[in-house]
């Protein structure tokens, strides 16, 4: 059998970041399904998603944990960041609230993920553009000062949401080839051997000790 | 797999199918059967009557006590349609096993074990193919009606012509995921690796596309002579460049050194000169050059099919004296192209007229001796889509004389010669290269010329003129376009002959490949997504009204299995955190197993005691939160908030801040109290010595309990408990009477 590689050779894992309501579930159903949610409920909790991408030739296989966004859960979604290698940090292009609260999440992305980790930053809903509420380059000035990716994206639309996503990858694969991610720390995001269907377990799940009250 | 036990099997599979005389088990082993995307265990079997074989895959059902059942899934007669490849040797050993229109893939571990029954299994299938005459499989034919799947193997053989009849066998169907198994938990979805190999791989029709190619193969017995000539009018006398050149040489050095050594100049010598004549309107480059004392073969291909060249591998036999030297035998070169594979073999076999069944032998011994090593099991001869078999096979003309032969030649009456010829005899006779085929010969004999001429044989022997020189072919799709000799040569006692072929090659279409490929893994990925854990809680939000110290209270929560497989559920920690939850809540139960379609009730707690009262009371406000992570092993998180307003208490607060309140607790608000607790400045005037809760304990004690038996030796009552917190809390000491318990 001449063949290209039947399977994927890395696993990427990602995390979307962001505040409520800025499309961080539809943006994952618009990246795995080609369809756009219209009535996509809060997420409480953590969805993931996964997608075989192909990347200068390589089988990749994106493992995309979608965290809830809301304040109350921001203690808890923590705890999905260790081991990213990519972070999809999303806000609302209509509402400035949202893009303001950005550097809090780049604080977050920085402090819980490691330096190689690749932070996309994307503006979602560009496609409500009479409800514009941030300027392209105000959010573009933000992003090249913090050193981010960034596009304009609709969830809706589909406009940009592969790109998102792919150039993502694209990143996290040049870091390994130029060896500034590297393979074997625990926490760099990147499998190289396929392993099952599946996921690892994020945090450590050793049982409570019994209760004794 | 390593905890199955044989001894066990052995005689459970004897009873079961009341084996008859002469009927034994060589071999037994498990393996994982890959069916459509599932896996299950399977165990197969070879099992032996009177030197035939047959291969067993049983279906082991196995019970609380043991075996409790076993079934025949599949009894194939170990034949030459009987096939065993291995496809890849990952993490696990992949074989596919082939009988007919059935294919089974099964998945080994890797380990001596596993490569030793492999190995035997092929060489069990080797022998059989050779002695397929004589084989009965008579005693197969109960087992194979006995047999889940056997009889579709038997009935589909009668319609193999009939597209799409693979997809109603049960490998091929999709119908056949055993989805309740699934379910069940019994069956794990087969590795995506696996998988997807398999689906491609019945597929292959659909991604790929037949290209005719052009290959020449030329055959040369040049009797030790070096080339003095070109070689043009053999190799280039076609208008049309070929694809491939396949040019096999017999007896190119026949000094002792290049015998006793296998050392040749003549090797470059004709490298050279065979690179020198090869078409002028093709660019070519070579594939491989093997050799063996003075055989030689050299396989070139054009320039624009070396990217699509792989594998490729050489063997040499000798058949020579003692069986074993390079004088005679056979040398080959194999290779694949695009998807097809192709094996060239260049044969020198055993000289003399009468020695044809010498020369039948060194065929197969040739057939059985090549291996190429570089695959496991190896691969052989036969192993091949397509086999080019060329070379000074050596029969000759017998039962005629010399005179009538040349006569017969004259007149160009070549095919009353040739029902003369020993290799169409043998070959009639199905004693040598079954399965080959020979165009018709329109060329005068190959063999013996006076060297320099084209005059037979002027020697004493007088021998009669024969046909040597031979070019046969094994596989499918393929026309042979010419079958000649090339008199023009004249430096050797054999005249070269060659053959032009337009063969058939699967080529993959990129485009295609990409297509069905991406559908298999979308597909792949549905039925992943299909088979993720998936539930329903009834709530996500638990909110507990008042919590008072010391009372325990417990909220249920709901969690239904609402996906197609089990689901193992688990409360798990947070970054940070010691414990899945705070120590004022209890989850009963933390961790469980919901099948598809069940439910789990899960008990959550809440009890507030001496531990965690302290750290309540000195909270922002009295609210009681946590979010717990109910985590689905293999699948998504769900947040379950736990909310409750705490009652606060004297319990758990410092004496110091209770020696400063002179009101019951209860009657300054939280935000005073914090004030308080913050605040050394804001003083009660005069702070009490000790907590005036300390104070109405000892009081009420001395006063009531004095005579109480077992005093401070036993607990209190809980309600009279939760009497005295009240009381202490609110202030309304008629109720205590005759609480002296603690």
């Amino acid at each position: 059998m001449s063949a290209p590689p039947y399977s994927y050779s890395y696993i990427f894992k990602y995390i979307i970041i962001g505040d409520m309501g800025v499309g961080k579930s539809c943006l994952l159903h618009q990246f795995t399904e080609k369809k756009f949610m219209s009535d996509c409920p809060h997420t409480i909790g953590v969805e993931f998603g996964t997608r075989i991408i192909d990347v200068c030739g390589q089988k990749i296989k994106l493992q995309i944990w979608d965290t809830a966004g809301q304040e109350r859960f921001r203690a808890v979604t923590r705890s999905y960041y260790r081991g990213a290698a990519g972070a999809l940090m999303v806000y609302d292009t209509t509402r400035r609230t949202t893009y303001n609260h950005l550097s809090s999440w780049l604080t977050d992305t920085r402090n819980l993920t490691n330096p190689s980790t690749v932070i996309f930053l994307i503006g979602n809903k560009s496609d409500l553009k009479d409800q514009r509420d941030v300027a392209y380059e105000e959010a573009k000035q933000f992003a090249d000062e913090n050193g981010l990716m960034f596009v304009e994206a609709s969830a809706k639309t589909g406009d940009n949401v592969e790109e998102a996503f792919v150039e993502t990858a694209k990143k996290i694969f040049q870091c390994i080839q130029d060896g500034r991610l590297d393979l074997n720390a625990t926490e760099s995001g990147v499998q190289h051997k396929p392993s099952q269907p599946g996921r690892q377990t994020l945090t450590d799940q050793s049982p409570k000790p019994s209760c004794s009250c | 797999m390593s905890t199955m036990d044989y001894s066990e099997l052995f005689p459970k599979i004897q009873a079961k199918f009341k084996f008859t005389a002469g009927e034994n088990i060589v071999s037994i082993y498990e393996v994982v059967l890959l069916e459509g995307w599932v896996k299950t265990s399977r165990i197969l079997s070879l099992i032996e009557n009177c030197g035939s074989y047959g291969f067993f895959v049983f279906n082991v059902f196995r019970g609380s006590a043991g075996i409790s059942d076993i079934l025949i899934d599949y009894a194939f007669p170990v034949n030459n349609e009987f096939k065993i490849d291995v496809v890849s040797e990952d993490a696990d050993i992949s074989v596919t096993v082939t009988f007919r229109k059935v294919k089974l893939l099964f998945e080994m571990m890797t380990s001596e074990k596993t490569k030793s029954f492999i190995s035997e299994l092929h060489k069990i299938s080797e022998i059989s193919a050779e002695k397929e005459n004589s084989l009965d499989f008579a005693w197969l034919s109960k087992y194979v009606n006995e047999a889940t799947y056997g009889r579709s193997a038997e009935d589909n053989s009668q319609n193999s012509e009939v597209n799409g009849q693979l997809e109603d066998l049960p490998t091929g169907s999709e119908l056949m995921v055993p989805r309740h198994s699934i379910a069940r938990g019994t069956t794990p979805i087969a590795g995506r690796e696996s998988a997807v190999r398999y689906q491609m791989t019945l597929k292959e029709k659909d991604y790929t596309y037949t290209q005719s190619i052009r290959i020449f193969v030329g055959t040369w017995n040049v009797n030790g002579q070096p080339p003095t000539v070109s070689l043009s009018d053999w190799l280039s006398v076609d208008p049309d460049p070929p694809d491939i050149y396949a040019i096999g040489f017999q007896e190119l050095d026949l000094s002792k050194e290049a015998f006793l050594f296998n050392d040749s100049p003549r090797e470059e010598e004709w490298l050279g000169a065979v690179i020198l004549s090869l078409h002028p309107k093709g660019k070519y480059s070579k594939v491989s050059l093997v050799r063996l004392v003075g055989m030689m073969l050299i396989v070139f291909v054009r320039e624009q099919h070396v990217a699509y060249i792989r594998n490729v591998a050489t063997d040499t036999v000798g058949t020579g004296i003692m069986g074993k030297l390079g004088n005679k035998g056979g040398v080959a070169v194999r290779f694949d192209i695009h998807n097809t594979s192709l094996c060239f073999v260049n044969a020198h076999l055993a000289a003399h007229v009468e020695e044809y069944e010498r020369r039948n032998q060194d065929y197969r011994d040739i057939c059985s001796r090549i291996s190429f090593p570089k695959f496991l099991p190896p691969k052989t001869i036969k192993d091949h889509d397509q086999v080019y078999w060329f070379g000074d096979l050596n029969y000759r003309i017998t039962e005629l004389d010399a005179p009538t032969v040349k006569r017969l030649i004259e007149t160009n009456s070549y095919d009353a010669i040739l029902v003369y010829d020993q290799l169409k005899q043998n070959f009639k006779a199905e004693r040598v290269f079954e399965k080959y085929k020979e165009g018709r010969i329109l060329f005068k004999p190959t063999y013996k010329y006076d060297t320099g001429s084209d005059e037979w044989d002027s020697s004493e022997k007088n021998r009669a003129p024969a046909w040597c020189d031979r070019v046969l072919w094994k596989g499918d799709k393929i026309k042979q376009i010419c079958y000649r000799s090339h008199a023009e040569l004249k430096i050797s006692d054999h005249k070269p002959v060659s053959a032009l072929f337009d063969s058939e090659i699967r080529v993959i279409d990129a485009i295609k490949y990409r297509k069905i490929h991406e559908e298999v893994m979308k597909k792949l990925d549905r039925l992943e997504n299909e088979f993720l854990p998936q539930v329903m809680v009834d709530t996500t939000e638990i909110i507990f009204d008042k919590v008072h110290f010391l009372e325990a209270q417990s909220k249920d929560l709901i969690i239904a299995n609402t996906g197609q497989v089990p689901v193992q559920f688990e409360f798990i920690k947070k970054l940070d955190d010691s414990s899945y939850c705070k120590d004022w809540l209890h989850i009963e139960p933390y961790m469980g197993f919901i099948m598809p379609g069940e439910k789990c009730d899960v008990k959550l707690e809440i009890y507030v005691d001496k531990r965690s009262a302290c750290e309540l009371n000195s909270s922002e406000d009295n609210k009681l939160y946590d979010i717990l992570v109910l985590h689905l092993e293999g699948g998504k998180d769900i947040f379950i908030t736990v909310t409750g307003t705490y009652v606060y208490s004297c319990f758990g607060m410092s004496l110091d801040l209770l020696s400063r309140i002179n009101v019951p607790i209860r009657e300054i608000t939280k935000a005073e109290l914090r004030n308080l607790e913050k605040n050394n400045d804001y003083r009660q005037s005069d702070p009490y010595a000790i907590p005036k809760e300390i104070w109405f304990l000892v009081d009420h004690l001395y006063r009531n309990g004095m005579k109480q038996h077992h005093l401070f030796e036993q607990p209190g009552l809980h309600a009279e408990v939760l009497l005295i917190r009240d009381w202490l809390d609110l202030g309304v000491p008629e109720h205590l009477r005759i609480l002296c318990h603690c």
